[in-house]
């Protein structure tokens, strides 16, 4: 599992996977809706088990080391993309009810709702006649 | 505006359009979407091709395109694939970040040698696409055996 430890030294240092191959940046959507964020990330080849999603002091990370490895008896002729695992971090500022999120992940694609904490939702104050 | 780039639209009729899916490789302590240069843009979707024995294997990066909107067909040795990718954009609705190829695609694979149509498999797993593509049996290697004379 790919970690982040803290080294009082130097900067932030990740530690090597257990699978070799590259760590890429996933390509990523994010929508506000007015009660909640959607956040949509591209991780071919990922799985449930393979995927980790945090959220802490308002940095949602999204991390995936994917078992793809191709068959050592397959030569490759032409190559494009080499498998490997994801890594990204995204700063949401606005408050986020931590105990709501919902994460679901469909061909490839994770889908995080991130509900907003009902103060930062938007609200329409009536005004009552004086 | 680095950030700008990312929006650039797709083609839409011509694969050699293809080129908003981008990679990043080694971006370890990227933070907050900030903008690499060191990006590779390849056309949509990504394809590898590996050879085996008695068959060619054509692996393909797919995210989001469900099996039934995507389309297969193979001529003689030429392999295509067609698609669509849903833009995640809603009305009511602010986009924050919008990196994800949307649009048609269409890319066409020209084998080296003639598959066997019938015998070809495929599957679909958590958007990597997977042909088996056998070549045609006159193009199988064969063993000769040698009798002792």
């Amino acid at each position: 599992m790919t970690q982040v430890l803290r080294n009082p030294v130097k900067q932030a240092v990740r530690e090597e996977g257990t699978r070799p191959g590259p760590i890429y940046r996933p390509d990523a959507d994010i929508l506000e809706r007015a009660e909640e964020y959607v956040v949509l990330v591209d991780l071919p080849g990922a799985d449930e088990q393979s995927v980790q999603v945090r959220f802490e002091k308002d940095v949602l990370t999204i991390e995936a080391n994917p078992a793809v490895a191709p068959d050592p008896a397959w030569t490759p002729r032409h190559v494009e993309y080499r498998p490997g695992g994801y890594a990204r971090e995204f700063r949401i500022a606005d408050g986020i009810d931590v105990d709501a999120i919902r994460a679901s992940l469909r061909n490839g694609v994770l889908e995080l709702h991130l509900p907003k904490t009902s103060r930062r939702r938007p609200r329409t104050i009536q005004v009552a006649a004086a | 505006m680095a950030q700008l780039d990312l929006l650039r639209p797709w083609g839409q009729d011509s694969w050699g359009g293809f080129g908003a899916l981008r990679r990043e490789m080694d971006e370890l302590f990227d933070r907050f979407g900030t903008f690499s240069p060191a990006l590779a843009r390849t056309a949509f979707p990504a394809l590898n091709l590996y050879e085996s024995e008695d068959a060619y294997v054509l692996t393909a990066e797919i995210p989001g395109v469900a099996p039934e909107d995507l389309e297969i067909s193979l001529e003689g040795s030429t392999v295509t694939l067609r698609g669509e990718r849903k833009v995640a954009s809603e009305e009511g609705a602010s986009v924050h970040r919008s990196e994800r190829p949307a649009g048609a695609f269409r890319r066409a694979i020209d084998l080296p040698v003639p598959i066997d149509g019938e015998k070809v498999e495929a599957t679909h797993r958590h958007g990597v696409l997977t042909l088996r593509l056998p070549k045609a049996p006159e193009h199988r290697p064969r063993q000769i055996s040698v009798k002792a004379g």
